[in-house]
């Protein structure tokens, strides 16, 4: 496995790539990644905080927007926290799409919005339970906001931050039925 | 106690980071030009948004650190100036009335910003505000805080109550329309007082306005709030006008918006371009 972080230097930003390649191999090999090769190209011209990923049977682009990479306190100053958040959220989205029953999944941006909060929440969920710091409020406001304001929406929520094991079948299922008994 | 307090001393703990307006606008990055060309038609803050979670919370926070500076800025008035020589008690009266508004719009929104998923000084906190709240002159200090500042307020919490509506978030809605009508009230405070010390003194009220208007572009944080879709937020007319707003102040508003949206886009445009030589 191989592990590349672009660019190696930076114009707006204050990041530094070696920093991010070593948390980045971290998390690689805590996800069980050391099988296929890993490309972060990081987009420091735009401030957003997405994050866009790409797989092949070879090879994984993880293309985070620098916002997603920035200490929030300290505007272009790299997180660590941050950082590292960022590349289990992209590592994990391409494993599922590659081996964790995610195949049928539609593209990224084909994803309605209630689709691509249940996916987040599936994985954010996990990346809390490996012991990373994660407001897990922010991810509850978020579900919220696509899937309804309710107890229902709650419990709902719930099941997915506590599953280890799901797939694009069961989630896809799970958020069009709460969407429609919100609506 | 001090009078006229810079910006430099306001007190906060270790938890904020305070940045000021030219460290936003050395930021080169863009958020509004590859989005809104490429992969999204409006920048305005809707749920419709992808990002709308996060762009409604690091909002939440900036009117959080906007409503203490507030605070802070009707408080200082009411300090800073002579009782009767300088500002009259009534003037006084209003702006220790809208203090008390401010203390309780900063705990609203700390529990809104709990209810989001934020933590007090997870963004760093633009002083701008406050800036706008250290003229010398009284009447300065109402066009700057009660027409500039709490006008922009009015448009944030105009849109971050539809946010609410759209999304079916009651909370948010409520507490943004709570707010909003003290806002208002805000800004006719300012409106009325303007206009009454002003009455002989055509040559300060016209000095007053100009400095509304250089704190008004100021506030357009380089386009976020104009007609355009590009810009996260829009003039909200009708509760401008509620507040006294004449339909001419609110086209001049913006036009300032628009100038600012312009020239924030081709200094982006500017700095990524010799980003890339």
């Amino acid at each position: 496995m191989t592990l590349t972080v672009t660019p190696d230097t930076y114009n707006f930003v204050a990041f530094d790539t070696a920093y991010t390649a070593r948390i980045a191999e971290h998390m690689a090999t805590q996800l069980g990644l050391d099988d296929i090769d890993i490309l972060v190209a990081i987009n420091e011209n735009s401030s957003l905080t997405r994050i866009e990923v790409e797989v092949t049977d070879s090879l994984m682009t993880i293309a985070p927007h620098s916002g997603a990479l920035e200490d929030t306190r300290r505007p272009r100053q790299q997180s660590e926290l941050n950082t590292t958040i960022t590349m289990a959220r992209g590592m994990l989205r391409g494993r599922d799409r590659l081996r964790g029953g995610f195949a049928d999944a539609p593209a990224d941006t084909e994803l309605s919005l209630p689709q691509a909060a249940i996916w987040d929440t599936y994985i954010m969920g996990r990346i809390a339970h490996m012991d990373i710091e994660v407001n897990k409020q922010a991810w509850v406001y978020n579900f919220r906001n696509r899937h309804g304001f309710s107890d229902a929406v709650d419990a709902v929520f719930e099941k997915v931050w506590n599953s280890s094991h799901s797939t694009w079948a069961e989630l896809s299922a799970l958020s069009a039925n709460t969407v429609s008994v919100t609506a | 106690m001090k009078k006229f307090m810079p910006v430099e001393e306001l007190a906060r703990d270790e938890r904020f980071n305070q940045i000021t307006q030219a460290d936003r606008m050395a930021d080169g990055r863009n958020a509004l030009i590859a989005d809104s060309e490429k992969s999204r038609r409006s920048n305005r803050l809707t749920p419709a948004r992808p990002d709308a979670s996060e762009a409604a919370r690091a909002l939440m926070h900036g009117i959080f650190v906007g409503e203490i500076q507030a605070l802070e800025g009707a408080g200082r008035t009411c300090w800073d100036f002579t009782t009767g020589e300088e500002a009259p008690f009534e003037l006084k009266l209003d702006m220790a009335r809208q203090a008390w508004d401010e203390a309780r719009h900063v705990e609203i929104s700390l529990k809104l910003s709990d209810w989001m998923g934020s933590e007090i000084g997870q963004y760093a906190e633009n002083t701008v505000l406050f800036q706008a709240a250290c003229s010398n002159d009284p009447v300065l200090r109402l066009a700057g805080v009660n027409r500039a500042l709490e006008g922009l307020a009015i448009d944030v919490f105009t849109t971050m109550k539809e946010f609410g509506e759209i999304a079916g978030d009651p909370y948010l809605e409520f507490c943004e329309d709570w707010m909003l009508a003290d806002e208002v009230t805000h800004v006719k405070m300012g409106s009325d007082w303007l206009r009454k010390i002003t009455e002989n003194d055509p040559e300060r009220r016209k000095k007053a306005l100009e400095f509304q208007g250089i704190v008004d572009k100021m506030f357009s944080y380089g386009g976020s709030r104009s007609d355009s879709e590009e810009s996260s937020f829009a003039i909200a007319r009708r509760f401008r006008e509620l507040a006294g707003f004449s339909e001419d102040e609110n086209d001049h508003i913006a036009d300032l918006g628009m100038q600012a949206l312009n020239e924030r886009k081709a200094q982006l445009r500017e700095k990524q371009a010799a980003a890339a030589n």
